[in-house]
């Protein structure tokens, strides 16, 4: 058996040898990074933005590359999912986009520090995370990267042919399919209930239909409520 | 107690007592967030009571280990604080840092680095306060008459302790860089150099409550420190993943990781031995059980349930999920909290002059706060895990899977209500010693 002074020179030997390990190892990853991290798309926007996430403590509610807290959702690939004007809204109220939901902090930030934060959440998802955040493997979810593979899928879910804002927006408070969120209605059978002109009508301010309503007037441009009143109105309880 | 300056421990465990209290008053409020009662989100918005939350824990463990050195040291070295004056300079300089910082988050004032949210020009006090701490238990060593390995060991772990909180403050614009310098601190602390300050302390009350031979305890705890650092530095690659740093840190943060647990069952193991060979009718039975406690739990939370979730392949998923809160919170409890208040349980009787030591309020503690934790965590895991597969493996909305879950924390408040119990009466025990008048027997 060891003697103490072996086992002392154990305790120091090994501590000394994987310290230095560490240190090189950690040089060499720091050369590493700014090709993994496309450190040459961090603009002084996105640096702006980094600081503001931080001087906000957004890491306490949200995750950011896995770190935070578990209060509300993962943020780094925030910017596919959601799209930028999503995001936008968001930050200019967040009451809004959300009603009556697990509530977040109302900054009321100037224009130019939500296009920092935004730019921010935009070069965070650009990172390679050695396949952080995982593809759920036992349902693809409803967002726009999906591709059914399997039979099941297909069956589940065809996102592909959804507008992408509706992917990105609208997914966030109503159920297509029974993927999405449940703030307002599912939207399955939406096309038998109105038709298309109610709906570009709805879509361009529900307010003005619903006074009251918890609907926000999303950041929707022309275009964009043409292709989901069209793509509503062909929602008639089919898959 | 062998010598007066020891006393300056007591108001270190006092101000343990308070900081621990108020850390579970922000955990509730969080609890009670997860279910939707967020009353005082206005108030103290969920980042702000973890912070909070989170900096209390770190800020009364720490406390409780400089109370700790202030009683070992002197015993161990054989002579008094080199100046009673300084430490209680250092203890009140610690307070008013720590009060500001906490009162500091109230208002935003703070870095938003989870852990590391005490803002810049305090981290700049912080150290300084820490510098003259290692220099009064440095300077104590070091004019004292005897040199052991157990007040070596618990130097050390303090002194790179205090080195390893400087990597957080190093500026970043890069949220990759930011994260990594972050686990310098965090993991390296945790699952480094804390455990040397725990081996350090768990030798000193091996030796103190079963009398078995001071050789042969300080003999493993080389052995088991050694067997932290070998596999917990390069076990810092389990945070290097899937932060945007190159991919081999799969393989060695697996491999490494995996490897930890190993120190830590190494500790149980040799804790229960030394227990069960020591003949010593020891006459604090109640502080053995803390150390036995602490042993036993920092393998179940630490080394148990991080092994659970270290290896890669699991990682991917439950990174970032409350699978984390739920490893994190029994490993603080069982190898930090538990030790902390072991040794003020050792103490106490010594520090006041009063023999509370085997009370049944204090076994009452014990067993209340640890069945309470281990219900705490069941209850964070079964959410974890259902989240992991709700969110992760089906792709639903966040939103959506947490009201799936929020069973759960109503789980987790009954939990921790029926934990509280248990600190509730440590508290209360510790309040009947009353002050530390306890006699000094002097240098032998
Ligand atoms: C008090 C907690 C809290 C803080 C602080 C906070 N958030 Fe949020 N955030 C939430 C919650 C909860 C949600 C989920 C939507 C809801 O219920 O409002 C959310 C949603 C979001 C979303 C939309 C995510 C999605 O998937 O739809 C974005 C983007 C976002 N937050 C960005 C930020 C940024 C940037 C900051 C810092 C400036 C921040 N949040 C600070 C709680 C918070
Ligand atoms: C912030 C959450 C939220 C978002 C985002 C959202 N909606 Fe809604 N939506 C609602 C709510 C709530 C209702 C129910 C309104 C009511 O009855 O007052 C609703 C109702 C509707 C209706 C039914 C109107 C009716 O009168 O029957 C349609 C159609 C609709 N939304 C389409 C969309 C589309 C398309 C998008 C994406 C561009 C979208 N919504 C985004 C919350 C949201
Ligand atoms: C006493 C020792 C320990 C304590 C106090 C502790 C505490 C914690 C805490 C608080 C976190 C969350 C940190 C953050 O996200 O900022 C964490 C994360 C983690 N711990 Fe530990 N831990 C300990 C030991 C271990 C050991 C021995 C292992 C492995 C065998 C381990 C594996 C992990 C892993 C893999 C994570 C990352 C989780 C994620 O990806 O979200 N821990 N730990
Ligand atoms: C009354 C008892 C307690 C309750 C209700 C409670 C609740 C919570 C909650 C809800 C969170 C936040 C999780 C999130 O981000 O959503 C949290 C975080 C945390 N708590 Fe507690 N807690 C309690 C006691 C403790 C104790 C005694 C300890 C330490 C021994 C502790 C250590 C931690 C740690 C380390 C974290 C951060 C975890 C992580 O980031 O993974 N808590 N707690
Ligand atoms: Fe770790």
């Amino acid at each position: 058996m060891l003697s103490k002074s072996q086992a002392k020179a154990f305790f120091l030997i090994g501590t000394v040898g994987f310290s230095l390990i560490f240190v090189g190892l950690t040089v060499d990853t720091f050369q590493r990074i700014p090709e993994q991290t496309n450190q040459k798309n961090m603009t002084a926007e996105v640096v702006r933005g980094k600081h503001l996430f931080e001087q906000k403590n957004c890491m306490g509610c949200h995750t950011i590359l896995g770190e935070g807290a578990y209060y509300a959702p993962e943020l780094t690939k925030v910017f596919e999912r959601r799209g930028e004007a999503f995001i936008k809204a968001m930050l200019k109220d967040p009451d809004s986009m959300y009603p009556g939901q697990r509530r977040m902090t109302n900054y009321n930030f100037s224009d130019e520090e939500i296009s920092d934060l935004t730019a921010f959440l935009k070069w965070i998802g650009t990172l390679d995370l050695n396949g952080f955040p995982p593809k759920p493997d036992l349902v693809r979810s409803a967002s726009p990267t999906a591709t059914g593979d399997t039979s099941l899928e297909q069956v589940v879910l065809k996102t592909e042919d959804r507008p992408l804002v509706f992917n990105q927006m609208c997914v966030a408070c109503h159920s297509l399919n029974g993927q999405g969120g449940t703030v307002g209605p599912a939207l399955d059978n939406i096309g038998s209930q109105r038709d298309i002109t109610y709906l570009t009508k709805w879509l361009k301010d529900p307010m003005a239909i619903k006074p009251g309503t918890t609907m926000p007037k999303l950041p929707l441009s022309e275009e964009d409520i043409a292709e989901l009143s069209a793509f509503l109105s062909s929602l008639k309880g089919s898959r | 107690m062998k010598y007066s300056s020891q006393r300056v421990a007591y108001w270190f465990f006092a101000v343990c007592m308070l900081l621990f209290s108020l850390q579970l008053v922000y955990g509730f409020l969080m609890g009670f967030a997860h279910i939707g009662y967020d009353g005082l989100h206005d108030l103290i918005p969920f980042n702000v009571a973890r912070s909070t939350h989170t900096n209390l824990l770190v800020m009364w463990l720490l406390a409780g280990f400089m109370g700790a050195a202030y009683y070992i040291i002197p015993e161990e070295a054989d002579r008094e604080i080199i100046s009673i004056k300084w430490a209680y300079v250092q203890l009140i300089a610690f307070v008013i840092v720590g009060v500001t910082a906490i009162v500091g988050f109230h208002f935003e004032w703070w870095e938003g680095r989870k852990f590391l949210e005490i803002p810049r020009p305090l981290d700049y006090l912080v150290v300084v306060d820490v510098l003259l701490f290692i220099g009064l238990i440095g300077g104590t060593i070091w004019k004292g008459h005897r040199y052991t390995t157990t007040s070596i060991v618990l130097f050390f772990g303090l002194l790179t302790a205090a080195l390893l909180y400087l990597p957080g403050m190093i500026n970043t614009d890069h949220q990759t860089h930011d994260s990594y310098w972050r686990w310098w601190v965090v993991h390296l602390w945790v699952e480094g150099v804390w455990e040397l300050i725990m081996g350090a302390i768990m030798a000193y009350l091996l030796i103190k409550l079963t009398g078995v031979d001071r050789e042969i305890i300080e003999k493993w705890l080389y052995i088991i420190v050694g067997f932290t650092f070998l596999s917990g530095i390069l076990g810092t690659g389990h945070h290097y993943y899937y932060i945007g740093t190159p991919r081999y840190w799969l393989m060695i943060g697996g491999v490494f990781s995996a490897l930890e647990p190993l120190a830590f069952l190494g500790m149980a193991i040799y804790a229960l031995a030394m227990a069960k060979k020591g003949g010593k009718s020891s006459t604090n039975r109640t502080a053995l059980l803390w150390t036995l406690g602490t042993a036993v739990m920092s393998f179940v939370g630490a080394g148990f349930l991080g092994f659970a979730h270290t290896l890669p392949q699991v990682n991917l998923y439950t990174h970032g999920t409350l699978v984390t809160a739920m490893h994190g919170h029994l490993a603080f409890w069982g190898a930090y909290a538990c030790l902390v208040l072991a040794i003020i349980t050792y103490s106490m009787p010594y520090l006041t002059g009063r023999k509370l030591a085997d009370t049944s309020t204090n076994i009452f503690a014990f067993w209340t706060s640890n069945i309470g934790m281990v219900s705490m965590t069941i209850a964070f895991g079964v959410a974890g895990i259902a989240q992991v597969y709700l969110e992760r493996k089906m792709g639903l909305d966040f939103l959506l899977v947490q009201k799936e879950i929020e069973v759960h924390f109503f789980g987790l408040i009954l939990a921790a209500s029926l934990f509280t119990i248990g600190i509730i009466a440590f508290v209360y025990n510790f309040i009947r010693f009353g002050a530390p008048v306890g006699e000094v027997r002097g240098a032998e």
